[in-house]
């Protein structure tokens, strides 16, 4: 079995409203970087609640290693194994001292003080906060604020973590923090669900899956998706400007090897089709 | 004549407490009358501090702002007749809806500027029409919209004032890739028509790329650079060192013609950048 | 600006005062509130302000910033010197018309002056030197035995913790939505009182609404790291007495022995 599996899941949020997700599967194995892509009302926060258990399908499942989200026993299981990291930074820190913000997860989880005092260090320490260990959250930047949630997901040691568009309130350089901080995340081996509406994002993850409706568009490798040009231009999706310019000069005649990706990637095709 | 002169503008944060922070130095520069102006510059970089001496929301510690030559702070009772004038959007301006109906929001800002009756009526279902909003969401609450309705109707409610000079600071922040297109082509169709002096602030080198006839650049409350997009984005490294990041396609042609390939500085867009390989390719016979 | 007030500010430092135990220091200023009341001489007086200059150079917080959380109080501390010297009753040492002033009238004034200082002073001395989250911590472990009472002193000391945590943000939000406002002209300075109030509407339903909107995020935010409640939760921070503690206890206490001698030997001047 998968380490995350969501099968034939169905929900909406009040009856009368029509289903934001509809007979939606999904599978995520341990250890990988899947991107979510789409735009607003596509369902993704909620693919993202469900994962969780802070939302329940109204038809179909959620497992989580093997665990049904709808077991009420298992709900902070689940949930101190699946973080959730959200899209307001300001909104999600509870306590005026860094480090004590960091610390309410595992004082939820009832972990004994000297464990939470390392598992508090270890974890600003991986997301590069801790000289502020002492500070007021409202002093730092939004990258900053946002990487102490980060942490505080972190101190509950969970297997993987779910972004909710982390970065979309964040000004360019906190945007890099933040991903970078991801990225270290993915090779230290934990899972990673990352929702976003930056194509330059999504292109660092392993698999990339776009929806619509509350469906699956299409998913794959960035590369397979985002070479899907016109069907993620007609869903008012961005793609990345290297791959779109590749894509317009196959258009015109131009043949190619290996779609771009990025500026580095991009550079290489044209001068491939230049020499 | 230019609509907005500044002269030696200089704002500082909390004189004499230990968190003094000089957040303009020394900025001096004329704005024209219709152009659309794109100021980029990192967080602190004191543009929001900038825009704001601009409508009088801010008191310059020295220097002046000229609006059609005349000093806003010349009678500082008056200062409010300004912020008409020059119409102020700040960030997640979706914050700031207040009233019952989307209609009586948007006309709070042209009800104090005095309009009432017929003409008031008017400019409220004009400044809904530029940013698409139609009849039925006006007389709905505010709060009933979505998320890209509440935006563009919070900056229907300072069109509404019909300002000479419209600042929006970055107007489509935590938007999707859609609403950011509707909203920026809205504000170029409202710009075509109403042919006003738009300050657009904005991290997105691409949304400043697409709509600024000059960008302004600020790095630690200085102004920097003030030229077209092509002449400040063939400037890359400078921009890299202030912490900017250009457009993807931008930095793409500029390694390249590093590189020794023929391309124009500054390029800015997927169209020029397509325009620019393809003549190349046919030049040398490889289409 | 709103912001400038610095009362009730933590300022992060390790003197003598920062590392006491918060529940030592919100006893002992409980204590000598009633010190400061209990003043009825020049000698007291002396004494609990000498004490108080004691703790506040031990602090090793700027004097500027006690002097800042004095600015508050100023207005009020002015009234009712003035009030406690004319209407002081007692002998009349100096009259002119309707006004009476009288040496208790004086003393009255300098004793209700220098205890709200002093007051002042010591509650900032803990605010200053305390994290606001270490202040509802021990509030909430003083307050425990309240529970058998049915106190919520969780949730209480949850709902204290938040408030600090929210404050600078929604006082941020203020200044913002009041620019934008003032933006859209917004006219906040003139007319009565009414008028005021009513120009403020503008501005309370927006950050009315942003504050539940925000209290939403973070009850979801707060469920995904799994909290439910005060049962079963540790604390990272665990408080013990240390020495220091047991000697600001043991000076107190010889404080109190000086004041009450002070009231038993000297006559008492108000």
């Amino acid at each position: 079995m998968s380490f995350i599996s969501a099968e034939n899941v169905s929900f909406s949020y009040s009856e009368a409203n029509k289903n934001v997700l509809d007979d939606f599967s999904l599978k995520i194995e341990k250890g990988e970087f899947v991107a979510l892509l789409g735009h607003n009302g596509c369902g993704k926060s909620t693919v993202a609640k469900l994962l969780n258990a802070m939302l329940l399908p109204n038809d179909g499942v959620v497992y989580v290693e093997g665990m049904n989200t709808a077991d009420e026993e298992l709900t902070y299981d689940i949930r101190s194994n699946i973080g959730l990291v959200l899209q307001n930074p300001d909104n999600q820190l509870v306590a005026s001292i860094i480090e004590e913000d960091v610390a309410f997860g595992p004082e939820n989880l009832g972990i004994e003080p000297e464990e939470i005092r390392k598992r508090v260090d270890e974890s600003l320490k991986a997301v590069g906060m801790y000289e502020y260990r002492t500070h007021a959250p409202h002093k730092l930047s939004g990258g900053q604020k946002q990487r102490v949630a980060i942490a505080g997901i972190l101190a509950m040691r969970p297997s993987c973590i779910v972004f909710d568009e982390p970065t979309a309130m964040l000004d360019p350089s906190g945007r890099e923090e933040v991903m970078s901080a991801i990225q270290s995340l993915k090779e230290q081996g934990i899972t990673i669900v990352l929702i976003t509406h930056y194509m330059n994002e999504a292109v660092l993850a392993d698999r990339v899956i776009v929806m619509d409706g509350g469906k699956v568009l299409i998913e794959g490798t960035p590369r397979e998706v985002f070479s899907e040009v016109p069907l993620l231009k007609r869903h008012s999706l961005d793609v990345p400007q290297a791959t779109e310019l590749a894509y317009r000069l196959i258009g015109a005649g131009v043949r190619f090897t290996k779609m771009p990706l990025n500026a580095e990637e991009c550079v290489e095709f044209l001068e491939g089709v230049l020499k | 004549m230019s609509l907005i002169e500044v002269k030696n503008l200089s704002f500082t944060y909390g004189i004499g407490t230990p968190f003094e922070k000089k957040a303009v130095d020394d900025l001096s520069l004329s704005i024209n009358e219709g152009e659309i102006i794109g100021l980029i510059g990192h967080t602190g970089s004191g543009k929001s501090t900038f825009v704001q001496t601009l409508n009088g929301l801010i008191k310059p510690t020295e220097g002046q702002v000229l609006l059609e030559g005349k000093d806003i702070w010349e009678k500082p009772k008056e200062i409010r007749k300004v912020r008409f004038k020059v119409g102020m959007v700040f960030q997640y301006p979706e914050y700031q809806l207040f009233d019952e109906t989307v209609y009586k929001d948007i006309s709070f800002g042209p009800a104090n500027k005095g309009l009432s009756g017929d003409d008031l009526d008017k400019t409220v279902r004009r400044a809904a029409r530029f940013v698409s909003l139609n009849d039925r969401l006006l007389d709905k609450s505010p709060f009933d919209l979505s998320g890209g309705e509440k935006r563009r109707a919070a900056i229907a409610g300072v069109i509404a004032m019909d300002p000479d000079v419209l600042v929006l600071d970055e107007p489509t922040a935590g938007l999707d890739p859609k609403g950011r297109d509707l909203l920026l082509s809205q504000i170029i169709g409202y710009h075509r028509e109403r042919k006003n002096t738009i300050i657009l602030v904005s991290h997105s080198m691409e949304d400043v790329a697409r709509v600024a006839d000059r960008i302004m650049v600020m790095n630690r409350g200085k102004l920097e650079m003030l030229d077209t997009p092509r002449a400040v984005f063939s400037r890359v490294e400078e921009l890299e060192r202030m912490g900017l990041r250009v457009p993807q396609i931008t930095r793409v042609m500029t390694i390249l013609r590093e590189k020794g390939y023929d391309f124009s500085d500054g390029i800015l867009t997927v169209g020029q950048a397509f325009d620019e390989v393809l003549s190349l390719l046919k030049k040398e016979g490889k289409l | 600006m709103i912001r400038d007030v610095s009362f009730g500010q933590f300022m992060p430092g390790k003197s003598v005062i920062h590392r006491l135990d918060p529940r030592i220091k919100i006893v002992l200023l409980i204590a000598y509130i009633v010190f400061v009341f209990c003043t009825f001489n020049f000698v007291s007086l002396a004494i609990v302000s000498a004490a108080t200059i004691a703790v506040i150079l031990l602090s090793g917080i700027p004097f500027r910033m006690y002097v800042k959380s004095l600015k508050v109080v100023i207005i009020i501390v002015l009234i009712t010197s003035l009030l406690n010297i004319f209407y002081g009753g007692g002998d009349p040492i100096f009259e002119w018309g309707i006004i009476k002033i009288s040496l208790s009238g004086i003393y009255r004034a300098i004793f209700v002056s220098v205890r709200i200082v002093l007051l002042i002073l010591l509650s900032s001395c803990l605010t200053f030197t305390t994290t606001p989250t270490d202040l509802t911590d021990a509030i909430e472990r003083l307050m425990k035995p309240l529970k058998v009472l049915h106190v919520k002193v969780h949730e209480i000391a949850m709902m204290m913790t938040i408030a600090l945590r929210f404050v600078p943000t929604l006082l941020e939000e203020t200044d913002k939505i009041m620019s934008a406002q003032k933006a859209r002209g917004a006219d906040m300075e003139s007319g009565g009182f009414i008028k005021k109030i009513k120009a403020m509407t503008p501005v309370l339903i927006p950050l009315f609404v942003s504050a539940f909107r925000r209290a939403y995020e973070l009850a979801v935010a707060m469920e995904c790291r799994c909290y439910r409640g005060g049962d079963g939760r540790t604390r990272m921070k665990t408080l013990h007495m240390k020495p220091l503690d047991y000697v600001s206890v043991i000076l107190s206490c010889l404080l109190l022995t000086g004041i009450i001698l002070c009231n038993i030997f000297l006559a008492p001047i108000i």
